[in-house]
């Protein structure tokens, strides 16, 4: 029996049928950001699953949530601007057996929400979903206090917290869906603006803590999370063009980490880079060189992300190029230290 | 800076105040702007920086400068505008709004020096840094007061409430705060996201409470803001100014749609031209 087959029959037994998304739905989601495309997919989960809830704090509109609450008034809970009682009251709907899943901004949320998360989702290990939208830098113009560049790090040192970040619409619907069939509690940071492309054209098996080798290659290994994997493909296209062979590969869970992944990369790679719209500490970057730690011998790694200092205000594209994220940056970055 | 300016002054402040919101939200282009919470709250901040409050644009360390805290961040054109018609920094800077590098981002960062003096636009913080900021001012035997404006929205986090116990528990008399009471918040109105009687719940918490049924007009804005000053009841205050969201531009006003938005080529010669009529009706 095939894994997918097998997925499907668990899903079908639960009740919750996930539907292949056609590529005009994608192509709109895509057009349109992960907000979007969260929005529509929690819509969807909503109807396959009458216990999906969702929570959120003043947010229904930039969540794209309208079109849920138009469906299911009942099921969607508005707490007020209120985030640290977002995740307490989201907790005690998953303590009595609802599935909740609640969106914030990443900005606030795990960070404003830290040890309400800590204690209520990790510590009682409560099945709640915690949704961050518009994590990394995507509110460049907006200032700091809307960045969200430390999530990650916050939500990984939580035990028992599953950390998920999906890289284009059709990984976001599947993360989803994958993250109301498993059972614990789970943080999705969701990048991607407006007219982040659709990476997997074709549907693919998404499994929390597996993650998916986009491209195969012997040099270097770009390993990347979130949205960026989009940089990571083109930086792995210029360097074929270059003679040099990447891997590219989407580590979508960064907890926990596929260490069975890290351990052929160790082994087959020159050169790791870790590329991801966070911090560089605590974040991919962390959780690869943690793991990496205990080996006698491994590979080089370079850690690209937000580098560690408030950043500048200025566009998305602006934010990408100051925190050497672009594909060319990256390429160069290759090319320099494999030579 | 001269304090408590006429009302006709204040007033133009206001007018000028609201133009050049307009200017630099359209600047931001497709970035967009928080342009009706600024709206809703030009004549709460035209009257705290040219009628209450004490200060000087060419002195902005100045120790005894009354300090201002927006609390409700994302409103930062209504405190640029009022920064830029004090003279606080260049005209020519407000085209840099949100642009890359600028120091005017789409929420206040600390720049002391252009009249900035606390970073906010995550919810219900600037409030509490305010409550410190007076109680500073007390421990240290300065005279001056903290003004901090927030919204009526961001009175749904609890750290608003923990800060207002603090405050009267600090007998923080020289902290005046406003509420900028426009209904509204992000996804709705307020009434509906949750339904607080803003009034009973501040007075309930100890502090003296003052509403204003027309916030968006200078002479009764000024008036309790100037009351509030010599008030010696020994309480923090809170101002509760009834206003309307995107006040001044006929297509913003009560619309949810321009709580943030992009303007465009059409709808920025509307609104100059709404202005404008204000400006004739004004005279
Ligand atoms: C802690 C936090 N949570 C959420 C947000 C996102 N946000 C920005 S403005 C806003 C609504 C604010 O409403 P209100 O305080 O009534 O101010 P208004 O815009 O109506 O003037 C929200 C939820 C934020 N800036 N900070």
């Amino acid at each position: 029996m095939s894994k997918r087959w097998l997925t499907w029959l668990r899903l079908r037994l639960k009740g919750i049928e996930m539907n292949e998304i056609s590529m005009e739905t994608l192509q709109e989601w895509s057009k349109l950001g992960h907000r979007s495309t969260i929005g529509e997919t929690l819509l969807l989960l909503g109807k396959e699953n009458s216990n999906v809830y969702v929570t959120t704090a003043d947010l229904t509109p930039t969540a794209r949530l309208t079109n849920f609450l138009k469906a299911f008034p009942d099921r969607l809970f508005d707490v007020g601007i209120a985030e640290q009682n977002l995740i307490d009251f989201t907790a005690g709907l998953a303590k009595e057996g609802l599935l909740p899943f609640a969106v914030g901004l990443a900005a606030f949320v795990p960070m404003r929400c830290a040890e309400q998360m800590r204690i209520n989702m990790g510590y009682m290990n409560l099945n709640a979903k915690v949704i961050g939208i518009e994590a990394g830098v995507r509110f460049g113009p907006l200032g700091n206090t809307h960045f969200a560049m430390d999530d990650i790090a916050v939500a990984r040192a939580i035990p028992n917290m599953t950390v998920i970040s999906p890289s284009d619409p059709r990984s976001i619907y599947k993360a989803v869906f994958a993250a109301a069939e498993y059972v614990g509690p789970v943080y999705m940071r969701l990048t991607g603006a407006p007219g982040f492309p659709i990476l997997y054209p074709d549907d693919f098996d998404f499994q929390i803590g597996k993650a998916i080798e986009c491209r195969s290659g012997r040099d270097v290994a770009i390993i990347s999370t979130g949205s960026v994997l989009a940089e990571a493909i083109g930086a792995a296209d210029i360097l074929r063009s270059k003679g040099i062979s990447a891997r590219v590969v989407d580590m979508h869970t960064i907890k926990p980490l596929d260490t069975e992944m890290l351990d052929r990369v160790f082994a087959e790679n020159r050169l790791v880079l870790t590329v991801e719209e966070h911090s560089i500490i605590g974040g991919l970057g962390g959780a690869v060189a943690e793991y990496k730690a205990g080996f006698d011998r491994s590979p080089k790694q370079l850690i690209c992300g937000l580098g560690d200092s408030f950043r500048k205000v200025g566009s998305y594209e602006f934010q990408l190029q100051d925190n050497g994220l672009t594909a060319s940056q990256l390429a160069d970055l290759v090319v320099t230290n494999l030579s | 800076m001269s304090n408590r300016n006429s009302v006709e002054f204040i007033q133009k402040k206001a007018l000028a105040m609201r133009r050049d919101c307009i200017e630099m939200g359209y600047a931001a282009g497709s970035h967009g702007a928080h342009f009706g919470p600024a709206m809703s709250c030009i004549e709460v901040v035209a009257g705290i920086f040219f009628s209450a409050m004490n200060h000087n644009p060419q002195d902005p360390f100045m120790p005894t400068r009354d300090r201002f805290v927006l609390s409700k961040g994302h409103a930062c054109l209504a405190y640029y505008s009022a920064l830029v018609e004090a003279g606080y920094f260049p005209r020519d800077l407000m085209r840099t709004f949100k642009g890359d590098n600028s120091f005017l981002s789409g929420h206040p960062s600390c720049h002391v020096k252009h009249g900035l003096e606390v970073a906010s636009g995550s919810l219900g913080n600037g409030f509490a840094v305010a409550c410190g900021m007076a109680k500073a001012a007390k421990v240290k035997g300065e005279g001056h007061y903290v003004y901090c404006v927030l919204g009526d929205g961001e009175c749904d986090e609890g750290l608003i409430w923990e800060a207002a116990m603090n405050a009267v528990k600090n007998n923080l008399d020289n902290l005046i705060a406003v509420v900028d009471r426009n209904s509204f918040q992000l996804a709705g109105r307020t009434h509906e996201i949750m339904n607080l009687n803003l009034e009973a719940i501040w007075k309930a918490f100890g502090w003296e409470v003052r509403v204003v049924e027309d916030g968006n007009d200078v002479l009764s804005v000024i008036t309790v803001l100037n009351e509030m000053r010599s008030a010696t009841s020994g309480k923090p205050h809170l101002i509760i100014a009834k206003t309307v969201k995107g006040k001044g531009v006929s297509f913003m006003e009560n619309n949810l749609a321009w709580h943030a938005a992009p303007m465009g080529k059409d709808k920025y010669e509307q609104a100059v031209a709404d202005l404008a009529a204000l400006e004739i009706e004004g005279n």
